[in-house]
């Protein structure tokens, strides 16, 4: 299997002086190809600082991401942008697609921003459509959308440029629960079909359940690790419910 | 408390409110440094002149006032949009919608008292450079002009209410906005605009009423110069214009996008969707401010052009107009005398240096203050060098007249009018103009252009038997007399024509002296020709070159200072809005680009994006105001063509680019620091 993901001894601080904050406290693990991830833990465990510092939002204070291969500790602002563009898909809680965009603009925005042809940008926008559902969807503005629609139409514009991994910030924290599920089912056809590798944050044990490992996160250290293994998804959820009741029941378990 | 919180919160705002202050504080600069110069004692344009000016500048004040007032109502509520969530917060926090505005007000009437007070300040200096300008065009000496409290109370007063107005505006929002709206306001998606097509058709006509006016407008003032009456329609030209300039941006901001969003091979390029997108909301939902402000701005630069141009031609046209020094007229009343009996009282030769003696004849031809008492009166102000008395003849018959317009019903009376070929050769002489040979030939003098261009070589002329042939019809001397046009001939063939009216012109040393007092001196009471109730008027026969010169250099002050202080304020408007209006979205924006960053757009391309973002909004409203400095100038020169004045319409494009050049320079710098705010704010993470 093809190592996707690497880190090796990351940490974050924040603050400075006598008041330093430490978000994550040594963090290695490694993500192959074609895995589903999820990372969980208790609020201020560390996770969303941990998706920021891979997805090049934020800069490790110590320690070494290596994406593909590919170093990102001392890379320089623009490659690190070319990086995101090329490598990293994103989908995040608020959807975070352009208001002033149709869903077609925004799902074929990645394809913009690095300049291919019409001809093919139609052609990919064509593919992804159809794979998540949203040929329909296309000339609609956001607004006009449902909340599950739209974060199919995230996930379409993740996965457009064929990234190497990605990554998703609580995906499902502003869907109910009909619409989690579908989006769930989404992931699980990205990763199983379009062979995706996704690293996903979640809170929620029935979203992490769909993945096939589970990282648990405490006090910015991984505390524990679920792998789903031949299991089926309601066996891992039990799983995840006992580890994060042992965590000490701090996650939002609902 | 409130006022506590207004304090700090015009330190914590004063990022959003550096626009909003600066607009302020450069209006109160502007309209203190006019109001000084509409009420200076230093500056005789009002003093000396009528008090219409005065009048005419301060309603032009008031009316730049009222569109101040307008415009700040417009960033007044800009400013509390920006700042929706915040209110909102204080309204569920249990305040009062009067707290809040008191609040508000509070914040904006400490603003508008620090921009008060700089502007007051600022207004010191441009009202001195604004006078030196004034001081320049009049041809004064330069002095530091006084302050006038009545300048400045008329601008606190302006200010006061157009802060009223202002904050009327916000009132009126904050009383009918729902908490709702102020705490998720911002979350609301601007829909698209409805029928793109029709309105990008709107645009294309607009464009060719546009274009269709200014040449009808050129045509019209064109028939105006050489007809001296416009064509029916040249000023509804100027009107569509206006529309079309009005329509033409409404247009613009609503179909043009949608037309660029139609090519998928320019879309697919970078962000420019996502800048065609920004777009398309903000120039839709602003799209008839932009007409607005492209109004503004268009008549702006056309108001500056025409002024500059009408100041460059000035000299020219005085020249023409008023040749000499001092020019005496005299209607004669002669009914029977012939050209050979008023020749004996002339004083013989026509003298090239002038320096002939007065026209002894005209005693008792004419009442009034007659030539040689005007001589004395003359040399107490100005030192004469010489002077020369002429006659324009006629021969009591319309034989010219017939071959132009000005014959048939209503122009029953003109007769033709002849001028002795020496007397005119005379006249020329010391004006540099060569000396003009006739050989049993006659030559039109067009006062009117249209004279000039009319067939007159197969006309020849008979008089006392002889045959006189054509010679040239031309535009190109100065004015001698003040009729449509006049025909030289030789001396003999003024024999056995009446005088029709007599001229005597005096040339002077060269230097100013006071012209108002001899024009005073040499104005008398006589009985009005229209009342018959021995209601008496001033009557003053004499033109005088200097006093026309000062007239014209008063008119020309007020015109240049108006169109400078016009275009200046109508400028400043424009920017504030647009900066405004960019600074009232930086939290959307923000948000957006903050997308755009995760999606892999670097700093760069951000900043880039940002750029074609703010700078297609700033240019939207300028660019054809720019451009219409063209077409400006093109009619400004065809109009100094047509009357003459060839090497002076080489100046004018020269005129019109300087000003565009201006334009354009204070407008990227306004724009350069709304962008660099913006930056800081969308893209840098300030």
């Amino acid at each position: 299997m093809h190592e996707i993901l690497k880190l090796d001894n990351v940490t974050k601080y924040y603050g400075s002086g006598t008041v330093v904050t430490r978000a994550l406290d040594g963090i290695s693990f490694s993500v192959e190809q074609g895995e589903f991830t999820a990372i969980m833990g208790a609020s201020g465990s560390g996770k969303s600082t941990l998706l920021n510092v891979i997805a090049t939002i934020d800069r490790v204070s110590s320690g070494d991401i290596f994406v593909d291969g590919q170093k990102l500790s001392g890379m320089k602002e623009d490659a690190l942008s070319a990086f995101r563009r090329d490598r990293l898909g994103f989908i995040f809680q608020e959807y975070n697609l352009l208001d002033t965009l149709t869903i077609g603009e925004n799902i074929v925005l990645p394809l913009n921003l690095r300049r291919e042809s019409a001809a093919d940008t139609r052609k990919e926008l064509s593919r992804v459509a159809r794979a998540l559902g949203v040929e329909d969807q296309l000339t609609k503005f956001p607004y006009e959308l449902s909340g599950g629609q739209r974060q199919r139409a995230a996930c379409a514009r993740a996965i457009i440029t064929g990234p190497a991994l990605v990554l998703a910030d609580e995906p499902t924290g502003a869907l109910d629960s009909q619409n989690s599920k579908i989006l769930m089912q989404t992931f699980s056809m990205m990763n199983r079909s379009l062979n995706s590798t996704i690293l996903m944050v979640t809170h929620d044990p029935v979203v992490g359940s769909y993945a096939d490992r589970v990282l648990f996160l405490k006090d910015g250290k991984i505390w524990s690790e679920v792998l789903k293994g031949d299991r089926d998804r309601q066996e891992m959820y039990r799983e995840i419910l006992s580890v994060t009741a042992a965590l000490g029941g701090e996650s939002d378990v609902i | 408390m409130l006022s506590k919180l207004a304090w700090r919160n015009v330190k914590r705002q004063l990022g959003n409110y550096l626009i909003y202050f600066m607009t302020v504080a450069f209006t109160v600069a502007m309209l203190f440094a006019v109001n000084n110069i509409i009420f200076s004692e230093n500056l005789t344009v009002f003093t000396s002149g009528s008090r219409e000016r005065q009048g005419m500048l301060l309603g032009l004040v008031v009316l730049i006032s009222a569109i101040v007032a307008f415009v700040l109502s417009y960033a007044t509520s800009f400013m509390l949009k920006l700042r929706k969530r915040e209110f909102g917060t204080y309204l569920t926090l249990g305040m009062t919608r009067k707290n809040i505005l008191a609040i508000f007000i509070s914040e904006t009437t400490i603003i508008c008292l620090v921009a008060l007070g700089l502007g007051l300040a600022l207004g010191l200096f441009i009202y001195q450079g604004l006078a030196a300008v004034m001081m320049s065009l009049l041809e004064m000496e330069f002095a530091l002009a006084d302050y006038s409290p009545r300048g400045l109370a008329l601008t606190v007063g302006l200010i006061v209410g157009i802060f009223l107005l202002a904050s009327l505006t916000s009132a009126l929002y904050l009383r009918r906005v729902s908490i709702y709206d102020l705490i998720h306001g911002d979350k609301k998606v601007s829909r698209g605009v409805k029928h793109p097509a029709l309105w990008f058709g709107v645009t294309l006509v607009s464009l060719c009423l546009m274009v269709g006016s200014v040449i009808f407008f050129d045509r019209g003032i064109e028939e105006a110069v050489l007809r001296g009456s416009f064509a029916s329609g040249t000023m509804l030209a100027l009107l569509v214009f206006a529309v079309a300039v009005i329509l033409f941006h409404i247009g613009l901001a609503r179909g043009l996008i949608y037309v660029l969003l139609k090519r998928r091979g320019l879309c697919s390029r970078g962000t420019n969707t996502f800048v065609f997108r920004q777009l398309s909301g903000t120039l839709g939902s602003n799209s008839v401010m932009l007409g607005f402000l492209a109004f503004l701005l268009t008549f702006a630069v056309i108001g500056s052009n025409v002024s500059f141009v009408q100041k460059a031609g000035q000299e020219a046209q005085l020249d023409r107009a008023v040749p000499y020094d001092v020019v005496y007229t005299s209607n004669l009343n002669f009914e029977e005398e012939t050209a050979e009996g008023a020749e004996d009282g002339l004083t013989g030769e026509p003298d090239e240096s002038l320096a002939g003696e007065p026209d002894e004849s005209l005693a008792g031809e004419a009442e009034g203050i007659l030539p040689d008492e005007a001589e004395a009166v003359i040399e107490k102000y100005v030192a004469i060098k010489g002077q020369y008395a002429y006659r324009l003849y006629t021969s009591g018959q319309n034989d010219f007249y017939s071959r132009t317009r000005w014959q048939g019903d209503g122009y029953g009376g003109l007769v033709d009018s002849y001028m002795k070929l020496s007397d005119f050769n005379a006249l020329i002489g010391p004006l540099g103009y060569e000396e003009v040979t006739l050989e049993n030939q006659y030559m039109v003098i067009a006062n009117i252009p249209e004279v000039e261009a009319l067939d007159w070589e197969d006309f020849v002329y008979s008089r006392n038997g002889v045959d006189y042939t054509f010679h040239s019809a031309t535009g190109d001397y100065p004015m001698f007399s003040y009729v449509f046009f006049y025909v030289v001939i030789p001396d003999e063939a003024v024999e056995g024509m009446r005088p029709e009216v007599s001229y005597v012109v005096f040339d002077t040393e060269d230097g100013e002296y006071d012209a108002v007092s001899l024009k005073k001196e040499l104005t008398y009471l006589t009985p009005s020709d229209y009342y018959d109730d021995g209601t008496m008027i001033e009557r003053c026969d004499y033109t005088l070159r200097e006093y026309s010169r000062q007239q014209e250099n008063h008119i020309s002050a007020i015109l240049v200072v108006g169109a400078l202080f016009v275009a200046v304020v109508f400028l400043f408007m424009a920017m504030a809005i647009l900066a405004l209006k960019t600074l009232s979205t930086l939290a959307e924006d923000r948000r957006r680009y903050q997308v755009l960053s995760r999606l892999g757009a670097g700093v760069r391309e951000q900043r880039r994006t940002l750029f074609r973002q703010t700078f297609s909004f700033f240019l939207l409203p300028f660019a054809v105001p720019l451009l219409v400095s063209i077409p400006t100038a093109y009619i400004s020169g065809h109009i100094m063509r047509l009357s003459g004045m060839e090497a002076l319409a080489g100046q004018v494009p020269v005129i019109a680019g300087a000003t565009a050049a201006v334009m354009a320079v204070m407008y990227l710098l306004y724009y350069t620091a709304a962008y660099l705010i913006a930056r800081r704010a969308v893209v840098d993470g300030g």
